[in-house]
């Protein structure tokens, strides 16, 4: 165990945990984030992206000792003082969440999509939204993110 | 209290505020209500015996109503849509209303496309009462008769004076009043709310972070564990392990090892890796005893035995369907198709893994778990520590998928052991390598279709076969000569004189259940498949073939067209593409998909266009009926495409997402979808529907593309 201080949503973060230990479980049992997921464990399903320096990272193989020095966004920290940030109030204004338990993940990365590409194409949307999603959502995900570049809604 | 039962089994309980205001800690007047059970005469429900309400209603001090209910929100938006009915009925507007789950619930189980056809009429119901009573303190407050006063908004006003109440108001006198035994309902066309694309009351949460799943509930001195089964299914752990490092326990469930740590990450750690190993030792030497017929358990071994059976094997009895004379008239027919089809078991894949929180105290028990079934979890409960059912507390978390799986207690019944020997409130956990190689699958199947055709190609007869492993039996809810599995074949849509349905068990021992569709997961695709091949040997079109076979059925006539149309069918498939079609009839409803695919390379299918057409007789919320189908088409390509779990003596070969693929964003077709509205007579339901017709659809398509029909399931 090892006290260490990392940087989560622009606040500063004291924990106690093995500097081994993957940050995703930091987040979740410690910290109380919960709103990122642990889905596969093995880096594939993508519903515990976090951004890394604005990066859109998987957080349940980064690990806390490789951490201490980067800002870390989790979807808690995508809202400005409770006020929805574009793209989340886009994924409300298409009903895009289903069960919502990949959407974190995929608003991590829509998020940094948009906030990088003022008008994504579509096949921009494909090569950034790599989050596996059952429900099947993804027509809705389109749409948010279209909808939240201000570009025509689709089918 | 008083109780007063329904015909339409709503039945409306007044309490005092005191009990919500324990539950969740905000102090409102609750009207409680009991629902008609969810799955009518199934043998499950028959299970789910025990408390009397299902759901209430609270009318908050800001003038905002919550509605909870005890049925599981997995995504399909149940919440939602009956809120919308009681909502409807209440006279506020869908920005007063609010949703939560029912702590516990032990009449109601989800599934079986049930949740809003079901309770339909009794939250309409429930909704009204509640407002006459609302409008009848009112009056009284206002020294008027209640005919003279209206509701809107959440606001009483008396008509004579302009005078007004607002609900909070006036709800605690309304709570004592008897409810109304016949409240009216509003009609159909004054309808402001059901009907109407409200808006999701359970999205807020889905985007900010905020929305509690199983695996996020965190109550004060919890421990985590995580559990590794038998790597082959039925084996047990041949010693307890030594305690890993980090850890505070190592717990001997017999058929698994649950590791205990103060968080996620050891267990998970320890349970999670080394799953790849085929050796019957893992991690620090632990040895497993093979199950007694381990052999048995392996893919090849259960297809031998279903082949034997399909030849050979005795039906269930009664026959599942038998009109006519199917197999005179099969034999005798001028023109005949036979083709058996087979599926896979399929594993579930929901997005969170099988959790459960489990806090034990003497004499009571509090569960927080992502649960189809919270009756069943209290009864769990109960026959595992002896606390009474009515001592134990179930709160529903959203549920990140269900699919069928979180109906299943396995999990639950793991977190209770552990929170039994560590002593301390317990959130256990599986890996994602043990939901996929531990699932209770979708079962394996073969269904073998004969169709006898007239000299002209009209069938004649029809006869349909279905050998597979029974999730009823396994449960002991039918006996050895019952059926099951037969949803998809009996009762089809099609005018064919002399049907003959059969089911012949198959006794393999792999774990199956109840996976989106049931039945009609397998049997959809045999039947559509079969109906598009006697098409080929009949010289049909298969939608003009299908157009006979419907003559006169004007719901089923309606979303072929309809789907036919959208993609173009009479205008033909662009060079290089083709157009494949199915059309599934079940949980009340009518689904009929129309895919556009090509083959650019071996090995692949690009699905172009999916064009839907789904007839629910009404939808309660189009944008719920919309996601339904686009997530049941997405659901249907991955399963049609990739999905299996073969068995090697016991062992599964799904484990993760890098050995089970699900499609992905980029490889997802354009989805259309209409929605046909034939009459609220007809009101189905919409959250499984929409997988059955996607395997036949594209089997379909990939015949007429390239000639070779795909029987076997996965494509690839």
């Amino acid at each position: 165990m090892t006290v260490m201080t990392i940087n989560v949503n622009g606040v500063a973060r004291t924990v106690d945990v093995d500097p081994a230990t993957p940050l995703l479980w930091v987040l979740r049992d410690v910290l109380g984030l919960t709103g990122t997921k642990y889905g596969c464990g093995i880096e594939i399903c993508n519903a515990c992206n976090v951004w890394i320096d604005g990066s859109a990272e998987k957080a349940c193989h980064l690990l806390m000792k490789d951490v201490l020095t980067v800002k870390i966004v989790t979807v808690e920290g995508l809202a400005t003082n409770g006020v929805l940030s574009k793209i989340q109030q886009a994924f409300i204004d298409e009903q895009t969440p289903q069960c919502g338990f990949c959407q974190s993940g995929v608003l991590m990365r829509a998020a940094k999509l948009v906030n990088g590409n003022a008008k994504p194409t579509d096949a921009q949307i494909d090569a950034a939204m790599a989050n596996i999603c059952a429900c099947g959502t993804y027509p809705r995900i389109r749409a948010a993110i279209k909808r939240a570049t201000g570009q025509a809604p689709v089918v | 209290m008083s109780d007063q039962l329904f015909k339409n089994g709503a039945e409306l309980i007044n309490t005092n505020v005191s009990r919500r205001a324990f539950m969740a800690g905000s102090v409102g007047t609750v009207l409680a209500f009991v629902l008609e059970s969810s799955m009518p005469g199934s043998v499950a429900n028959a299970a789910g015996a025990g408390t009397k309400i299902s759901g209430y209603l609270t009318i908050n001090p800001d003038n905002t109503v919550t509605v909870a209910f005890g049925g599981a929100e997995m995504g399909q938006g149940i919440m939602t849509g009956l809120a919308q009915c009681v909502a409807e009925e209440l006279m506020v507007d869908w920005s007063q209303v609010k949703t939560e789950s029912a702590p516990w619930a032990q009449s109601y189980i989800t599934g079986g496309s049930f949740g809003v056809r079901a309770n339909f009429v009794a939250m309409r119901t429930a909704g009204a009462q509640a407002r006459e009573m609302l409008i009848s303190a009112a009056a009284t407050s206002m020294g008027v008769p209640a005919s003279s006063c209206t509701a809107s908004a959440g606001v009483i006003t008396n008509t004579l004076n302009s005078q007004t109440r607002t609900f909070t108001s006036v709800a605690a006198d309304a709570a004592l009043l008897t409810p109304p035994a016949s409240p009216a309902l509003t009609p159909k066309a004054n309808w402001r709310i059901i009907g109407t694309r409200a808006n999701r009351t359970d999205i807020r949460g889905k985007v900010d972070g905020s929305a509690i799943f199983g695996l996020d509930v965190q109550v004060p001195g919890m421990v985590y564990a995580a559990v590794r089964h038998s790597p082959a299914i039925g084996g047990t752990l041949a010693a307890t392990p030594k305690l890993p490092a980090g850890a505070t326990h190592v717990i001997n469930l017999g058929n698994a090892v649950a590791v205990v740590a103060s968080h996620s990450w050891i267990p998970l750690d320890y349970c999670a890796i080394g799953i790849s190993s085929t050796s019957s030792t893992w991690r620090d030497g632990i040895k497993w005893t093979a199950p007694a017929g381990a052999a048995a358990m392996t893919t090849a071994a259960i297809l031998s035995t279903g082949n034997t059976l399909m030849a050979s094997g005795t039906p269930g009895s009664p026959l599942a369907e038998n009109i006519g004379t199917a197999a005179a008239n099969y034999t005798a027919a001028p023109k005949k198709f036979e083709g058996t089809y087979q599926v896979p078991f399929l594993p579930h894949v929901m997005m969170e893994v099988p959790n459960c929180t489990v806090s034990l105290s003497t004499n009571s028990a509090e569960v927080w778990a992502p649960t189809q079934a919270a009756g069943w979890v209290a009864s769990t409960v109960a026959a595992l520590t002896g606390i009474p059912t009515a001592n134990v507390t179930v709160h529903i978390t959203l549920l990140g998928a269900g699919l069928g799986r979180k109906i299943e207690q396995d999990f639950i019944a793991e977190a209770v052991k552990v929170a039994k020997i560590v002593g301390k409130p317990v959130k256990l956990f599986w890996p994602r390598e043990e939901d996929l190689s531990q699932d209770q699958y979708r079962p394996f199947g073969l269904i073998r279709v004969r169709l006898g055709m007239d000299a002209s190609g009209t069938p004649t007869a029809f006869q349909a076969r279905n050998v597979s492993v029974s999730p009823l039996f396994q449960r002991g809810w039918i006996g050895a000569t019952g059926n099951d599995n037969v949803d998809g074949l009996v009762d089809s849509p099609y005018n064919i004189p002399n049907k003959l349905v059969e089911f012949v068990r198959h006794p393999s021992t792999i774990p199956v259940g109840f996976w989106r569709s049931v039945g009609e997961s397998m049997n959809c695709f045999a039947l559509e498949s079969a109906i598009d091949e006697a098409a080929l040997i009949a010289g049909q079109d298969p939608v003009a073939f299908r157009r006979t076979l419907l003559a006169g059925k004007t719901r089923e006539l309606g979303v072929l067209n309809a789907a036919a149309t959208m993609i173009g069918w009479d205008a033909g498939a662009p060079a290089g593409h083709a157009y494949g079609i199915a059309l599934a009839s079940g949980f009340g409803s009518l689904a009929c998909l129309a895919l556009e695919v090509s083959q650019p390379a071996a090995g692949s299918l690009t699905i172009h266009r999916a064009c839907m057409a789904v007839d629910p007789g009404m939808a309660v919320n189009p944008t719920q009926v919309e996601a339904q189908m686009q997530g049941g088409i997405i659901q249907g390509l991955t399963s049609a495409l990739w999905g299996k779990t073969t068995f090697a003596n016991g062992k599964a070969s799904s484990k993760n997402f890098n050995n089970v693929r699900l499609l992905k964003m980029s490889e997802s077709p354009a989805i259309q979808v209409q929605i046909i509205e034939s009459g609220i007579q007809y009101l189905g339901g919409i959250g499984e529907v929409g997988v059955p017709p996607v395997a036949p659809a594209l089997a379909n398509a990939y015949a007429r593309l390239n000639g070779t029909r795909v029987r076997t399931l996965p494509f690839f």
